[in-house]
């Protein structure tokens, strides 16, 4: 499991909690003082995420499209801000 | 102008606070009850931790436990915050969906309802702010932090305003390595968060407070405050979820 600190840009804070299978995302918990609704997506994007490999283009389009499909808003964060921060983890 | 319930300054657990906030969306939802702001403190002092935060990560919970400081995870998103009993007053304000305060810009929502807090901190004598996302700040500096979700046709917004300020406190409750909290660091808070007593230079007391809040919701939101209390059904829901929900440590330590 890793754990990383990414404070966005001009945004609030993420601490992304991982465990990779090579560059597999195997679980993830997004944690962070970010506002999202409604709150319950957030399941949604960690499960939706589960099994992507990492690369931010296509983790970010993949939380856009659960967000969208839930008609979600992220506020202080974005869904690029949580693929990066999962990329960060993974090369740290 | 619009009537709001108006339930004035109680003092409440961190667990029966934010049971009463939710149980009133949930009474609103039945269209049982209508638009409410709240008035609270809360005893024991606690920390509240937002919805997405891990509670093992954020706080200090052994040496809130050695302190009688309740620790509880919210509803909604944001940051830690500590709740000084003697420090702060926190406010709640509930309403429908579709509310004039409740456009479908959350920010611009935020901006709405938090000009209650600019004119209270105006009738107190202090210029300020709202700066987006969330807050609410004197002079650059933080002296309120609010937080909204939208959940059973309905928003509920709720916010601090700080009346006093112990960041010594707050560093130990809140989870910062022993080792990082220098001089330096205290100084950079102080220079990041302040208080109502801290910028007037005077004890301003808690009614004081409580009597500006009042008044800068009713004039900034062009709202009538009627004094209310809690329906027997919000204070039955409360009471249950208090003791289901937010007392449980499946709750406070789920993330």
């Amino acid at each position: 499991m890793k754990t990383i600190d990414y404070k966005i840009p001009q945004g609030k804070m993420l601490k992304i909690k991982v465990k990779f299978e090579g560059r597999i995302i195997e679980s993830i918990c997004i944690l962070g003082d970010f506002f999202l609704h409604p709150e319950s997506t957030i399941e949604d994007i960690e499960q939706g995420i589960k099994g992507c490999e990492v690369n931010i283009e296509l983790i970010s389009s993949k939380i856009q499209k659960i967000l969208d499909r839930s008609n979600a808003v992220l506020i202080g964060a974005s869904a690029i801000d949580i693929a990066k921060a999962i990329e960060r983890a993974l090369s740290n | 102008m619009e009537d709001f319930r108006f339930i004035d300054l109680e003092v409440h657990s961190a667990f029966e606070n934010m049971a009463i906030d939710e149980a009133i969306m949930l009474s609103m939802k039945e269209g049982k009850v209508g638009p409410t702001l709240r008035l609270y403190r809360w005893s024991p002092s606690a920390v509240s931790i937002g919805t997405f935060q891990g509670m093992v990560d954020e706080v200090d919970t052994d040496f809130c436990k050695a302190q009688n400081i309740d620790v509880i995870r919210r509803i909604t998103g944001g940051g830690a915050v500590y709740h000084d009993y003697n420090g702060e007053i926190t406010y709640s304000i509930i309403i429908p969906k579709g509310h004039r305060f409740a456009p479908n810009d959350i920010i611009e929502s935020y901006k709405i309802i938090c000009k209650g807090l600019v004119l209270t901190l105006n009738h107190l004598g202090i210029d300020s702010e709202f700066k987006p996302i969330n807050d609410v700040v004197t002079r650059g500096v933080k002296i309120s932090g609010n937080a909204q979700t939208r959940r059973n046709s309905c928003i509920l917004q709720h916010g601090t305003i700080l009346l006093d300020l112990d960041v010594n406190v707050m560093f130990q409750v809140l989870k910062v390595p022993i080792e990082k909290i220098s001089d330096k660091m205290i100084a950079d808070v102080k220079q990041r968060v302040t208080s109502i007593r801290e910028v007037l230079n005077r004890e301003v007391s808690i009614e004081e407070l409580r009597q500006a809040l009042q008044e800068g919701f009713s004039e900034a939101l062009d709202i009538h405050l009627v004094p209310g209390h809690l329906i027997e059904e919000e204070q039955t829901l409360a009471k249950r979820l208090a003791e289901e929900k937010y007392s449980t440590r499946e709750w406070n330590f789920k993330r």
